[in-house]
């Protein structure tokens, strides 16, 4: 099933690929041929307007606004393709997503995440300048998505980089949780403690 | 016979630059997708080859001569002992950033089989030059390619 689904994403994108170069287009949208091949007649010198010389033909207006709409189809169906690839590769049942987020982050520099779920290591994330900076304005990153079974379970996060004063940090953060029928959402939290002057790590469990 | 395997091999001239991040000489971690934009060469290279040792000053005048340009150095040592390639990496002075790759997976996406191996990566992130080992004067097979990717 998997297998299909890429094939058809794959599909999806060769055909926006093909568009977006400008390839042939349906032969439908070809102008019409000529259906009257009789010769034209000698004094044709008055009959033809001048076309205006800026202006498109107006089949080719019309070939290109088809376009348009087929690279627009291409995008939903690319979108649809994809919610459905992760509906089927992380049914609800087993769903568990990891998020992380930043508060302030005054007295903590993010430098690595490393996340285990019942003591195996499932995600190690670098973070560059960029992406923490990201974080301190406000993003929320989306670090982990995988599946667990039904029961509980043990989520251990260690968070490296530098702490107050540019010392080298490194925390962890533990939670037990139960995973139920319905997707499971979990946001690793890094806050400041002003009254301590120290960065506090928490894992929240989203019911 | 040799050179109809080379072809054979597989390589990811044509296709998206995997991306990958990796921590530098300077603590900093680098994202090869966050230089979209500019043009990019990344060097995986070996303490323990000779190629590469001769190569890494000649990359360093290249990414002298042409940051200003828009183009990006990386060099991306392979070593597993890291502590000798950071000593290693400190002695030889470049100019570019050297990050340090300690994992298997980012030379099996780009199928790094020898060292050096040199890629060049274009504004859009496509790989669009690689080469295996270095000769002198392979530098300047890189400038025309780089000159030819500066333009676009």
């Amino acid at each position: 099933m998997n297998f299909k689904l890429r094939t058809l994403t794959l599909c999806a994108a060769l055909l926006a690929t093909g568009l977006a170069a400008g390839q042939t287009p349906p032969p439908a949208q070809t102008p019409p041929p000529a259906t009257d091949a009789a010769p034209q007649p000698a004094d044709a010198q008055a009959t033809p307007p001048a076309p205006a010389p800026d202006a498109p033909p107006p089949e080719l207006k019309t070939l290109d606004q088809e376009v348009q709409g087929l690279k627009k189809d291409v995008v939903d169906l690319n979108k649809d393709l994809f919610v459905l690839q992760e509906e089927l590769l992380f049914p609800a049942n087993t769903q568990v997503a990891l998020y992380i987020s930043m508060d302030v982050g005054t007295f903590f520099a993010l430098d690595s995440v490393t996340v285990k779920i019942d003591n195996k290591e499932v995600k190690n994330y670098l973070y560059t300048a960029r992406e923490a900076d990201a974080l301190l304005k406000g993003g929320v990153q989306q670090i982990y998505l995988g599946n667990l079974k039904v029961g509980k379970h043990e989520l251990v996060a260690f968070f490296t980089g530098k702490g107050p004063v540019e010392r080298d940090y490194k925390r962890g953060a533990t939670i037990n949780f139960d995973k139920g029928v319905g997707a499971k959402y979990l946001e690793l939290k890094i806050t400041d403690r002003v009254p301590k002057h120290q960065p506090e790590f928490m894992i929240k469990d989203w019911e | 016979m040799a050179a109809a395997s080379i072809a054979a091999a597989p390589s990811t001239v044509g296709k998206p630059a995997p991306d990958f991040v990796l921590r530098g000489l300077d603590g900093r971690n680098l994202r090869l997708s966050e230089f979209r934009g500019q043009v990019v060469l990344v060097n995986f290279w070996s303490r323990s080859d000779g190629d590469s040792r001769q190569q890494m000053p000649a990359l360093d005048r290249i990414n002298i001569t042409y940051q200003r340009a828009g183009l990006v150095v990386l060099g991306v040592s392979v070593d597993e002992d890291l502590r000798r390639s950071k000593e290693f990496a400190t002695a030889m002075g470049v100019s570019y950033p050297i990050l340090f790759d300690t994992g298997t997976e980012i030379g099996q996406d780009y199928f790094i089989q020898k060292m050096p191996m040199t890629i060049l990566v274009d504004r859009s992130g496509v790989v669009r030059y690689s080469a295996v080992g270095f000769r002198r004067g392979d530098e300047r097979v890189y400038l025309d390619h780089i000159r030819e990717l500066l333009r676009e």
